[in-house]
């Protein structure tokens, strides 16, 4: 064509980053991704580590999963400067761009609970890292009797399925320990029911009830004591445990925007729901967790709205479904999705045991996907097809 | 005495982890006197917000159905 390639900067690696960063075509664009650490990190596995004590690597180098032709720095931003547009690095260094993508995930943030520091220092939890994951697989190794506690911090989580999915594996765990008689295992959530969404629940809660597991609803955090083991709630009420493991509060990542009213209270970065252009600005976009977008925070929504985004930059049509599709692991090798999109209600999906090898291959998948996403597009787009959810809606309701 | 804010929340077209996580967000930063409006499309939202109103005892002004949406007003009472 001739004509100057249009420059993109991509803030962050993770699972949307470097979709998108393998998705443009490189005789259009120079593309360059900006992540504070080396390696992009399969989070879901946390799970896994918490759980089952697996030992599978769960990070890559980032120079490992990027096209040839796709440039990385590693390099932590420090402020986005959307109105001069240019991204400032550590170092002071600016990145000018054409078009900006800020795809910086979320993280997570103790303080906002008073006492939760300590509690996650003692038990662990498995929406941080690799380290508190192996706490917590510590800590159900360890707990002989008494109340094992799950407590849902905040609203705003990675993966809506994760807390529940945590009670059944670890329900599973301590049955095959031989203690679980002597394990008392309660869920405490925000929630009206265990799980948000009601078609979803009327699923999930039987389970929960043949497993034996105890449910607190309408109990939203307020702080958590460690040394005297209980958790107090907004609401105004106590629960004893004898070891808890919290799903943290999760925030938006410490960059400085310019202008700063693109922000919420939390950090997540403003978006319009159809394009994930940030709120006033044509030339940049936000993707996957680091939005406010009141969408499930999953790898797949970040996956999906990066095709969006990459199709918009080519200069082709594209708008978000709203499809969520988030795998539900049930313990005992079952599993089910929890589908939906913008104009479908959640569907009453049962588990089964070809859901749950789905899962794992989705896994053993995860870094060719983004590596490849033009060789996996063909295969997702039929799979998200077939499982529509106004078409599972006539088999399940 | 001070006047309570206003707080407006679009819910709409949310149905997965359901608009009432909306409502719970606010909630967390609200004080006693503010009004937190939501607007919902789900329709589970209607049940869940009368379920939590009884089980926190903030207190519902106005529960209505329209075209194109669930309107629910809450004055927050009920806080610590
Ligand atoms: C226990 C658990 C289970 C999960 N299960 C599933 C599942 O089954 N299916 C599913 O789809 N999703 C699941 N998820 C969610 C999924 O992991 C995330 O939604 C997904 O990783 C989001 O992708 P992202 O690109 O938005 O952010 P991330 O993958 O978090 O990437 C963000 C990147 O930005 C970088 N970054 C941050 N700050 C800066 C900065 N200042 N400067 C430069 N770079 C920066 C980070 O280093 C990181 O590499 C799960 C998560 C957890 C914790």
């Amino acid at each position: 064509m001739g004509s100057v390639k249009k420059r993109v900067v991509i803030v962050g690696g993770g699972t949307g980053g470097l979709v998108l960063a393998n998705r443009l075509p490189k005789d259009e664009f120079e593309v360059m991704v900006v992540d504070k650490q080396p390696y992009n990190y399969f989070l879901p596995w946390l799970l896994y580590i918490a759980f089952k004590g697996s030992r599978k690597p769960i990070k890559r180098e980032i120079t490992t999963l990027i096209k040839p032709w796709v440039n990385f720095i590693q390099s932590g931003a420090r402020l986005i400067n959307l109105n001069d547009r240019y991204v400032e690095l550590e170092n002071g260094k600016r990145l000018g761009y054409d078009y900006l993508v800020v795809a910086t995930g979320a993280t997570v943030d103790y303080s906002k609970i008073p006492g939760l520091s300590k509690v996650i220092d003692l038990y662990g939890n498995y929406h941080s890292n690799e380290e508190n994951a192996w706490k917590v697989w510590r800590t159900i190794n360890s707990i002989k009797e008494g109340t094992l506690a799950f407590i849902l911090a905040y609203e705003r989580y990675r993966c809506p399925p994760s807390p529940l999915e945590g009670v059944l594996l670890a329900d599973e765990y301590l049955r095959e320990m031989g203690v679980r008689d002597k394990v008392k295992v309660v869920y405490a959530t925000s929630y009206p029911r265990p799980y948000p969404a009601e078609p979803m629940n009327e699923v999930v809660e039987p389970i929960l009830k043949e497993r034996g597991i105890e449910v607190t609803t309408f109990f939203t955090l307020d702080s958590i004591d460690a040394d005297k083991g209980v958790a107090y709630s907004v609401e105004g009420e106590e629960l004893k445990f004898n070891a808890a493991i919290v799903i943290p509060p999760h925030i938006g990542v410490n960059i400085k925007y310019n202008p700063d009213n693109v922000l919420d209270p939390d950090g997540f970065v403003l978006a319009d729901k159809d394009t994930n252009r940030i709120k006033g600005f044509d030339d940049a976009f936000v993707i996957g967790d680091a939005s406010a977008l009141p969408v499930a925070k999953t790898g797949v929504t970040a996956h999906l709205q990066a095709t969006v985004v990459a199709k918009i930059l080519t200069g082709g049509y594209a708008r978000n479904t709203g499809r969520t599709h988030c795998p539900f692991d049930m313990g005992y090798g079952l599993g089910t999705f929890v589908i939906s999109d913008g104009t479908h209600g959640t569907v009453k999906y049962p588990p089964n045991r070809v859901n749950h090898l789905f899962k794992m291959a989705f896994a053993s998948s995860y870094w060719s996907m983004l590596k490849y996403p033009e060789l996996w597009d063909p295969l997702m787009e039929a799979y998200f097809n077939a499982t529509a959810p106004e078409k599972l809606k006539n088999i399940y309701g | 005495m001070s006047q309570g804010n206003r707080i407006t929340v679009d819910a709409r077209g949310i149905a997965c982890p359901g608009p009432i996580t909306e409502l719970i967000k606010a909630y967390r930063n609200a004080k006693n006197g503010d009004v937190i409006e939501v607007w919902a499309t789900d329709p589970g939202f209607e049940p869940d917000v009368k379920a939590w109103i009884s089980r926190t005892g903030n207190q519902l002004v106005e529960l209505r159905k329209e075209q194109d949406k669930i309107i629910a007003v809450i004055k927050v009472t009920a806080k610590r």
